[in-house]
């Protein structure tokens, strides 16, 4: 809105203001109006919820914390391709990779710093065997320097408690890949 | 080029040279197929490897390159085979006029299947023999390079039953 | 060559070509690119890929860019919709059977296979049958295979023909049954057989070493110059986060076209070997206690002052013109002269025939067109496994080699003129040639007995000519002789005198001074030091020198060590007999983690710079030399940059020129003072350096386990034994 102070507006017109102004401050006018808006709110439909004890509903396809899936073999699907940490754009993953004993290509390293992770999910697109994955999981926190590091072990213990909810949700992404 | 070999047969030798004397002064290595034959059919039929060394360094060349020529042509035999070799055409014309039955037929006379050696020793029958240019004939087969055509179940038989008297003299 | 030229056009561009070139050299040389497996300039051609097919006008279909000569008039294209459709097509075909494991393959990211397909495969399948697999060869420890993904280009089979000059890996089979085999196991041994992963267009043929360490796009690329021979064959090293995980060949033709030998691609191993020193350790009464590099510096600073003038070095070969001239200036202002570089040298006696700096005599590349080559005890496939490639070109192109040595040794070639004999009748028959040569032998060597004016040098009268001595002919006990008559020789038949040098560097040390006869650029000392046989300093320096393996077997290592109060060792490794020899350890980094110079055998200047980082507290040789110069006070030492070091060096040699025939005077004496044996002189394939030691792929090699100089009879001993 253009604004003008008022004592340049002409003499007739700011006169007029002023009286209707004089009726707003005791009429109460301007804290009716906005009752008004509290009392529309009330009778619509609530979108708050009351976290922690209530949770939004969450996508499949939801990326939070990461996590190593295995096969059902109990055999790690990483094969140490490092397309994820190729694809990766905040440079938060770091492998390092030898052949196993039985002669297959498998990480020695695999290190996710959750502090530089953008949490974009390309890791995720960009694995040829569904190995690393973003779970529903979102509430986490550090205590600790470096905690903030996802090592191997810590990616596949989070894969291995929650397979069962990052199958189903690839199961149900599935049919749109 | 060596003249004499502990692992080649004099009349091995002397094919080989035959061989060797038709094609140009320090080409010898192109006999290497002749030489083979020789050798193969010197030893009953099949390829060793020490034989395959004696033929790469009587034509004087690489053993690798003998060993390319005997694992390309599938007339070469590397393993241990039956003595008589029989080939079944089991081609187009062949198969029309019913190959697959004759060699159904020997398959089960013999007890062996397409690549296998009998018990005995005596019979070896080739897998997937391809067309060996007697169709005017067919069906057709080959016993130790011996074409023998329009054939029956029962000339089958017969040509077996001679074979087995042939290989048991 | 005729100069006849031949017009034709490529896409509409005007190109010309000699008659005889094929379609794919006059288009790569314009930077048309045609897509190609088999096809490999260095090779033969095979056309047996058929990626290369492009469209010819008139010619009723695609042909083969690689095996198509140019024709006048010739109209080419290669981006035409039908060109495309037939490299589309050939494509198809040949994924058909590769499998689609590219995220476990090494070659992922650097395939030729795997690029191409993106540019002319379908994005999906028509092929619903069943792939073929093939069983994996066992190539030996350098070599993995994963011969299901081979696309049949056999560019490694005629390597091996071609190059190698043994063909150990051959194509067996046929159609869908073809496969790339050695047929009976066996591995591939040979010094250049490294060079069929490079060779290798998909993943079929990989690096064993390097399997599943690295992918090649997370790695940085950076130049050096490989450090294990004379030739100094240009790599680059592969470098993740600091540490080198592979060396692949940096193709230069002057120096190793785009080969690499086996040891200098495989060495990388004995950077990262399990007894790196770490951390400066000086020996206090017998224990070894660690430091920190300014207090290790200051103890040995403080031992060179107290030692004054009385103080030595043995300085590898393998050094860089950079260290080496620390060194000389070091010792120069210390006024010792007791420096040396010649480890595995014992006759010193005509140290001033020596040339300035021994050099092949005549540039690399240059080898290849030589009429007649002799090659004086030298085992040069072992030596320098890129001028054997380089001689066996010459061989095959008509050069006549001879060779005098004391095992026949293979040479993948025919040789024109052998002669196996004892190292102690080396002289003798050396003489023998001389005479037949039409040469006459000086007084003292033509009372020399078993002189036979038998065999011929002729071939060697044939411009150009080399003879060649080789590093068992240095390490001679009458080497000087040997020389000598080589010298003789060459100058009898018009033909180069030309040397195959220990280390990478035995001309840079030279020019830098690391002599007891000569300093800077070869200028003959006032007063010549002692040598490696004949040193017994009061504080002797050991420089990259590992004092048992890298010495020759006739120092008296007990007598250095008793004349010896400090024995000061800059070295990358703590193995055992430093450990006991030493009193001062100070670590130094390997080739790949200092910047330096290597002079090669033909006079080339290579600089190269630090590729990884240092393992430890290791630094580089030529920053410990010049703190410790600075220490002693050297005046101008404060070089800012192994550059600088490099530049005031350079200065030093500008008028050394590359010649090895000094005016020679004649041995006084004909023969050795000892007999030697051919296990004293020959040095096995990997043994040569303390890297190639301890890299653990190539000590595990045929070679390495069965050329161990020990196992090798000459075929003289071999008939004595028979016949008694």
């Amino acid at each position: 809105m253009w604004h003008v102070a008022v004592e340049d507006w002409p003499l007739g017109y700011g006169l007029m203001r002023r009286l209707i102004q004089l009726l707003k401050t005791f009429t109460l006018w301007e804290l009716l109006k906005g009752l008004q808006l509290t009392l529309r709110a009330f009778f619509r439909r609530k979108v708050t919820v009351q976290y922690p004890e209530e949770k939004t509903p969450q996508s499949a396809r939801f990326r939070g914390l990461h996590a190593l899936r295995r096969y059902p073999n109990g055999e790690e699907r990483c094969i140490a391709c490092k397309l994820c940490e190729a694809v990766c754009p905040a440079l938060a993953i770091t492998i390092e990779s030898e052949a196993r004993d039985d002669g297959t290509r498998r990480t020695t390293r695999y290190d996710i710093d959750l502090f530089k992770c953008v949490y974009c999910g390309f890791c995720e697109e960009a694995c040829p065997v569904d190995a690393v994955v973003e779970t529903r999981i979102f509430e986490y926190h550090m205590e600790e320097h470096g905690e903030s590091i996802m090592t191997k072990e810590k990616l596949l213990a989070v894969g291995d408690k929650h397979e069962a909810t990052i199958a189903a949700d690839k199961a149900e992404d599935a049919k749109y890949r | 080029m060596a003249t004499e070999h502990p692992m080649l047969s004099e009349h091995v030798r002397a094919e080989i040279d035959r061989w060797v004397a038709k094609f140009p002064p320090g080409k010898q290595r192109s006999a290497v197929i002749s030489a083979l034959h020789a050798v193969q059919h010197d030893n009953r039929g099949y390829l060793t490897e020490e034989l395959m060394q004696a033929v790469a360094e009587y034509l004087d060349m690489p053993v690798i390159q003998v060993y390319e020529v005997a694992a390309f042509y599938s007339m070469f035999e590397a393993k241990p085979v039956g003595r008589c070799s029989i080939s079944v055409c089991t081609n187009i014309a062949c198969m029309l006029r019913g190959s697959d039955e004759i060699l159904q037929h020997i398959e089960n006379r013999l007890g062996i299947k397409e690549g296998e050696s009998t018990a005995d020793g005596k019979f070896y029958l080739r897998r997937e023999e391809e067309c060996l240019a007697a169709c005017n004939n067919a069906p057709m087969l080959m016993i130790n390079h011996k074409y023998h055509e329009n054939l029956t179940t029962q000339k089958v038989d017969e040509l077996l039953d001679a074979a087995a008297t042939e290989d048991s003299k | 060559m005729t100069d006849k030229r031949i017009n034709l056009e490529v896409n509409g561009e005007a190109l010309e070509a000699s008659p005889g070139q094929m379609l794919i050299e006059v288009t790569d040389k314009a930077n048309i690119y045609i897509p190609r497996f088999c096809y490999h300039d260095k090779l033969s051609i095979a056309a047996n890929c058929r990626m290369c097919l492009v469209e010819v006008e008139g010619a009723n279909k695609p042909v083969p860019a690689c095996a198509t000569p140019v024709a006048p008039d010739m109209k080419v294209h290669t981006r035409s919709p039908y060109a495309i459709a037939a490299q589309k097509a050939t494509m198809e075909f040949l994924l058909i059977n590769h499998p689609l494991d590219c995220p476990i393959c090494d070659q992922g990211g650097e395939c030729e296979l795997q690029d191409l397909a993106m540019g002319y495969g379908r994005d999906v399948s028509r092929f619903s049958e069943g792939k073929r697999s093939v069983k994996d060869e066992n190539l030996g420890p350098l070599v993995s295979t994963d011969m299901t993904r081979c696309i049949h280009c056999t560019r490694c089979v005629r390597f091996g023909e071609e190059i190698a000059g043994i063909q150990e890996l051959g194509t067996m089979g046929r159609g869908e049954h073809m496969r790339i085999s050695t047929y009976v196991a066996k591995t591939v041994d040979h010094e250049l057989s490294g060079n069929i992963i490079d060779l290798c267009p998909v993943g079929a043929l990989n690096n064993k070493p390097y399997r599943f360490a690295a992918r090649a796009w997370e790695m940085e690329q950076r130049e050096s110059i490989a450090p294990h021979d004379c030739v100094g064959s240009n790599i680059y090293a592969h470098v993740l986060r600091g540490v080198v995980k592979r060396v692949v060949p940096r193709p230069n033709e002057a120096v190793n076209e785009t080969w690499l030998s086996d040891r200098d691609r495989f060495s990388y191993e004995g950077i990262y070997s399990e007894d790196r020193l770490k951390v400066p350790m000086v020996k206090e009464n017998g224990v070894w206690q660690e430091r920190s590099w300014e207090d290790a510096l200051e103890h040995v600073a403080l031992k060179l002052r107290q030692s004054g003038s009385d103080i030595g070095a043995l300085v590898s070969p393998s050094s860089t013109c950079e260290e080496a001239w620390i060194i000389n200036r070091l010792f120069e202002h210390a006024g010792s002269a007791d420096l040396d570089s010649r480890l595995r040298r014992t006759d010193f006696h005509d140290q001033n025939n020596d040339p300035v700096y021994p050099s092949l005599g005549i540039p690399i590349a240059e080898l290849e067109q030589q009429q007649g080559v002799l090659l004086v005890g030298s085992d040069l496939r072992r030596e320098a496994p890129i001028l054997a490639h380089r001689l066996r070109k010459a061989a095959l192109k008509g050069c006549s080699v001879g060779v005098l040595n004391a095992v026949d040794h293979p040479y993948l070639f025919t040789v024109a003129d052998t002669h196996i004999v004892e190292p102690d009748e080396w002289c003798a028959t050396l003489a023998g040639l001389v005479v037949a040569a039409g040469g006459e032998l000086p007084p003292a060597l033509a009372s020399m007995s078993n002189v036979s004016s038998s065999g011929s040098v002729d071939y060697l009268k044939h411009a150009p000519s080399l003879i060649l001595l080789g590093q068992m002919a240095q390490r001679h006990p009458a080497f000087g002789t040997l020389r000598y008559l080589a010298a003789v020789l060459a100058q009898l038949t018009g033909a180069t005198l030309g040397y195959v040098t220990d280390g990478a560097n035995t001309a840079g040390v030279s020019l830098a001074g690391v002599l007891p006869h000569r300093s800077a650029g070869g200028k003959p000392r006032p007063e010549v030091g002692h040598n490696v046989l004949s040193m017994r300093p009061k504080t002797l320096l050991l420089v990259n020198v590992e004092s048992v393996t890298d010495l020759s077997d006739q120092i008296d290592r007990n007598a250095i060590r008793q004349a010896a109060e400090t024995v000061v060792a800059f070295t990358p490794y703590a193995p055992d007999t430093l450990l006991d020899d030493a009193d001062v350890l100070l670590p130094i980094g390997t080739w790949a983690e200092t910047s330096g110079t290597f002079v090669n055998v033909a006079g080339l200047w290579q600089s190269f710079t630090g590729v990884s980082n240092p393992v430890g507290a290791a630094r580089p040789a030529w920053k410990v030399l010049r703190v410790l110069a600075n220490l002693l006070k050297v005046p101008d030492s404060d070089y800012e940059s192994s550059a600088a070091v490099l530049a005031e060096m350079r200065g030093h040699c500008e008028s050394a020129l590359m010649n090895n025939m000094p005016e020679f005077v004649a041995p006084e004496s004909s023969l050795a003072e000892r007999s030697t044996e051919i296990s004293e002189l020959e040095v096995s394939l990997y043994q040569g350096d303390n890297i190639v030691r301890r890299a653990t792929a190539l000590q595990k090699t045929q070679q390495a386990s069965h050329e161990r100089p020990a196992a090798l009879v000459s075929s003289s001993t071999v008939e004595a034994l028979n016949g008694g």
